[in-house]
């Protein structure tokens, strides 16, 4: 679809990435809530990488072999579709080396919130400057 | 929706750190008390903090828990009382003092409530920031397309 080439490249990536950071988000802010749960191991949420494969696959060839369900094993040498991405959790799999157990590092947890929110930010920025540009040449330049 | 969740989840951990500070204001303002309802001096009280789903899981999201791992808001599951002996202190001048002059205070530490509010404090306002953050992500996110 025409459509697409308007709103299917940068978009769909940034607008994934603001859908991923408020997921990571969520995480985070359990993390911080369960500062003082004892025996809690803290949960790290990663899109990162692949979010990077599915760009780079994207570039590589205009048609990778995709599953053609998100539930289905992943093909080999396949990366997901970037709508498709749905991050990782990871569980700490040590208790902290307090009396309670507790594995949660209030100080990385705010740092990486802090960090999350920034490209958060940044993001929703180039997102709205794409729709700025679009408009402005919708409008021919006025 | 993600947003509302994660404001789930600080809300939650701060209902928490509220219970633990009032539960830590009641220790301290018992901690001469030697008569209680239950007969012999106040007992500490202290939550229990567990880690919970926001809101009813569902089928779902009680089989990907065993798997990846869902973010967890927390949730006071109980108060329980310090069983550990009282404080013994020799008055005999005491209404409550045993025949030997001995009075049984209450087993809390005015010192170790102190540290404990000043730990439940600490996390409320980091929950506070966490919060302030999950607002200010979807205040920005609400700024698309103006």
């Amino acid at each position: 679809m025409p459509i697409d080439k308007l709103f299917g490249t940068t978009i769909e990536l940034v607008s994934k990435n603001l859908d991923l950071r408020a997921k990571n988000h969520m995480y985070l802010a359990g993390n911080v809530a369960n500062a003082e749960t004892p025996y809690y191991r803290s949960k790290t949420f990663s899109f990162e990488d692949q979010l990077k494969d599915a760009v780079r696959h994207r570039e590589e060839s205009a048609a990778p072999a995709v599953a053609a369900h998100p539930n289905h094993i992943p093909l080999k040498g396949s990366a997901h579709r970037i709508e498709d991405i749905e991050g990782i959790v990871d569980e700490s799999n040590v208790n902290g080396l307090g009396r309670d157990g507790n594995g949660v590092d209030l100080e990385r947890e705010m740092g990486r919130m802090a960090e999350n929110q920034i490209l958060f930010n940044a993001s929703v920025k180039i997102l709205a400057k794409k729709f700025e540009g679009l408009k402005y040449a919708i409008k021919g330049g006025n | 929706m993600d947003f509302f969740s994660s404001l789930e989840i600080s809300a939650s951990a701060l209902t928490a750190e509220r219970t633990r500070m009032n539960l830590i204001a009641g220790n301290m303002a018992n901690a001469n008390s030697t008569r209680t309802a239950e007969g012999g001096p106040y007992k500490r009280k202290d939550a229990v903090f567990t880690a919970r789903q926001p809101g009813a899981p569902t089928f779902g999201e009680t089989l990907s828990r065993f798997g990846s791992g869902t973010p967890t808001g927390v949730e006071v599951t109980a108060i329980l009382e310090d069983q550990s002996s009282p404080r013994l202190q020799h008055d005999p001048k005491h209404p409550d003092a045993d025949e030997k002059g001995f009075v049984a205070l209450p087993n809390v530490s005015i010192i170790e409530e102190m540290a404990d509010m000043i730990t439940a404090s600490r996390a409320y306002e980091a929950n506070i920031t966490a919060a302030q953050a999950t607002k200010s992500m979807a205040m920005k996110a609400l700024e698309l397309g103006q």
